[in-house]
């Protein structure tokens, strides 16, 4: 399916344009681009992307502006492109319904992981009864959590963080996501209730809770669960 | 002001009152005289006569003593010498008695007069120390020149009661106003800025009660030091007529010379302070440069240099080679971004635009972030983390704090031999968390340790590795925005630690 999907690319950087056409191109995905925000959206319509990859600093519209009148219309991924030190844009961004971001300067491997995940997210839709990732396993029919073929005890909010997570592997989820999920829209803003839980979690699931291997964190954003590869 | 009014009326009154006292003294002396001298013999009476003169001189000084004298001879001879109730006298040694009980009056008041000038001007003198003493404390305390300045406008003004201004010259025409009590009395007019013109040029006392233009409404001093004039004092009396005093004079001459000392005194450590900065920040520009060339063109030239190798002989390199020239572009582009970030911090710090954005973090995921950013550059060296699994949270912001510990590890990993081990540890102590990076490089002698934190410092044997200097004093900028410090030990002389502390919370934060 990743074979052949078409990627619009919006950006103002002419270099960064032409580097990720020759890059994307090479892994087989067609590319379509624009440099600006209207032209972006125009390009959205008559080029049916199956991703867009919008860069937030664009010269005529707020990059906010293009994630809402594209969610307007169209459910298609949007990997949000930023530069270090605009977490609240990143933040605003995926909460306006971008589906990851990537913060510049980027690898290409990032990249194309960030890829895949946001077109299979789109591709496989139908509810699985187990979440299985090396070692590690969630079983949302039973409730139960296997670590190394052994169940783990976890808490109620502990499992429900990790499903809410695992659910969205290798997305970024943000900090209001998943309190919204977890304890409901009238925690958005308890984000230390979240650093509590997520350190009890690791404590559980990671071997080395400083260098974990499946709960990320993205700086300032969120969490972003990896299959531990 | 109201208790500068009260002695200004007093001294209105002062040359009838002590009279009238004295003649009160004559006829209280005269009854007493009356009730004893039909015990006594009247000479005795004479020498009560002499107990008002003592007084007077005493009190008021000669005029009231001399008029007790004369007054005390008149009532002698009026009430008790016969004839009684007349003016004439019958024995002539009555004559000779008044001519000695003047004399001793004369004598014994002109003494005491002078006795009491004496105590009254060490009495001044005391006074004038003292308000001279006051205002030197006042302005010693004062750092700034507005404010010495203000001080002295007011002390000034209180000791004379009226209105005060320092006024300095700029340019040939224009007098402007440094500072003056009550608020703005403002610069006056042509003729008023005449006269202080006249003095800041002679550097000599003119206006009102003075010898030169005795005419103006106000009186003008100069604030002299070293022969230079560098001000005006400008004294405007309200509506009165008489002219200062002279010892008010003196008192604010001395006043204006302590004034002049400050003045320089601010000036010199002023043009000192100035020096030193301009020489501070050319080093620093310098310094600035020098690392911006280095940190900047080193990695570029290892990728320029690989890049280049790449495109011309592409195809003959073997797949590792090819391998080595992709990672040095690799490891230029991340210590460019790394250096960009630290400049950013560095430009925001200075700035003081720097804003945290403050939260609850548990430490051990800033410490995972960190190592996983900077995963490449501590390679080779095995990464031990120390953190125990019950640490409260620290406020703080996530990023900045990842800094400071990408900082302190990059440059563990820069300075100790290949191979040895780094420990990152956390621990909450007394309200604060204490987080460290140490390692087993060169210990950094103790004279240094306080300076690596400051912007550029290097040690000097290690300027064979490259860096800006720059990443310690970010490290500390950012740690003191939390409210926090940092300081390198050696525990067992035996390699760097690198502490830093964040403040805890105080109210529990388990939800």
């Amino acid at each position: 399916m990743a074979e052949g999907a078409r990627i619009l690319v919006i950006d103002d950087d002419h270099q960064i344009r032409r580097m990720l056409r020759a890059a994307l191109s090479g892994y087989g995905y067609s590319l379509g681009e624009a440099a600006t925000g209207k032209e972006g959206l125009n390009e959205a319509a008559l080029f049916h992307p199956d991703l867009v990859i919008l860069d937030l600093g664009l010269p005529d519209l707020d990059g906010m502006e293009v994630i809402s009148r594209l969610r307007e219309w169209t459910q298609v991924p949007i990997i949000v492109l930023s530069v270090r030190e605009g977490e609240t844009d990143k933040i605003n961004g995926l909460d306006a319904g971008a589906d990851d971001y990537l913060t510049k300067p980027f690898s290409m491997g990032e990249l194309l992981a960030r890829i895949r995940v946001a077109i299979r997210h789109v591709a496989r839709n139908e509810d699985e009864p187990v979440l299985t990732f090396p070692d590690l396993a969630v079983d949302l029919a039973r409730r139960l959590v296997l670590l190394k073929g052994e169940e783990l005890k976890l808490t109620p909010t502990e499992y429900e963080i990790l499903k809410a997570l695992a659910l969205h592997a290798g997305r970024v989820v943000t900090h209001r996501q998943l309190l919204r999920v977890v304890w409901g829209p009238n925690f958005q803003e308890e984000t230390h209730y979240l650093r509590v839980y997520i350190g009890q979690l690791r404590r559980k699931i990671e071997e080395d809770p400083a260098r974990p291997r499946y709960i990320l964190t993205e700086a300032g954003v969120g969490y972003r669960f990896t299959s531990g590869e | 002001m109201a208790n500068f009014r009260a002695p200004s009326v007093s001294l209105h009154l002062a040359p009838v009152k002590p009279y009238a006292w004295t003649f009160l003294t004559i006829v209280l002396v005269t009854l007493i005289g009356k009730l004893i001298s039909s015990f006594f013999d009247i000479a005795n009476v004479t020498l009560l006569y002499l107990l008002p003169v003592l007084m007077s001189a005493v009190r008021w000084g000669r005029g009231p003593s001399l008029f007790a004298s004369f007054l005390g001879v008149l009532a002698f001879d009026f009430f008790f010498v016969p004839p009684v109730f007349s003016l004439a006298v019958s024995d002539i040694k009555y004559i000779f008695t008044f001519a000695v009980f003047l004399l001793v009056g004369l004598v014994t008041g002109t003494m005491a007069t002078r006795i009491r000038d004496e105590l009254e001007k060490t009495k001044q003198r005391e006074k004038r120390t003292l308000a001279l003493y006051a205002l030197s404390e006042k302005i010693a305390s004062k750092a700034d020149l507005g404010e010495i300045l203000a001080t002295f406008a007011r002390t000034v003004a209180e000791a004379v009661d009226g209105r005060v201004s320092i006024l300095a010259g700029e340019g040939d025409h224009v007098v402007r106003e440094l500072a003056s009590y009550p608020a703005s009395a403002g610069v006056g007019d042509e003729k008023q800025k005449a006269v202080v013109r006249w003095v800041l040029e002679h550097g000599q006392g003119a206006g009102r009660g003075t010898d030169i233009l005795r005419e103006a409404s106000e009186l003008i001093f100069p604030i002299k030091a070293d022969k230079k004039t560098l001000a005006a004092l400008c004294v405007n009396l309200d509506q009165e007529k008489r002219p200062l005093s002279m010892e008010k004079q003196q008192l604010i001459e001395a006043f204006a010379n302590l004034a002049a000392v400050a003045i320089i005194r601010l000036r010199l450590a002023e043009e000192a302070e100035q020096v030193q900065r301009l020489a501070e920040s050319e080093k620093l520009h310098k310094a600035l440069l020098d690392s911006i060339s280095h940190d900047l063109r080193t990695p570029l030239a290892s990728i320029t240099g690989a890049v280049t190798s790449l495109l011309a002989e592409g195809g003959s390199y073997d797949q590792e080679a090819k391998g080595i020239l992709l990672d040095t572009i690799k490891e230029g582009a991340f210590r460019l971004n790394h250096f960009v970030a630290n400049l950013l911090d560095m430009a925001r710090l200075q700035s003081g635009s720097l804003k945290l954005r403050a939260e609850w973090h548990d430490i051990q995921d800033i410490v995972g972030v960190a190592l996983r950013e900077i995963h490449d550059v501590v390679e080779g060296h095995p990464v031990l983390v120390n953190i125990g699994p019950d640490l409260p949270l620290v406020k703080a912001d996530f990023g900045l704090v990842e800094h400071v510990l990408i900082n302190l590890l990059e440059n563990a990993a820069k300075y100790a031999p290949g191979g040895s081990e780094i420990v990152v540890s956390a621990r909450a102590a007394e309200r604060m968390m204490l987080i460290s990076v140490a390692d087993r490089g060169p210990v950094i002698p103790v004279d240094e340790r306080e300076h690596i934190f400051d912007k550029f410092h290097r040690v000097q044997r290690s300027k064979s590795i490259s860096g800006s200097g720059l990443g310690l004093s970010i490290c500390r900028g950012i740690v003191e925005a939390h409210g926090g410090m940092i300081w390198v030990d050696s525990p067992l002389e035996r390699g760097n630690r690198f502490t830093f502390s964040l403040p805890l919370s105080m109210q529990g934060h388990e939800p």
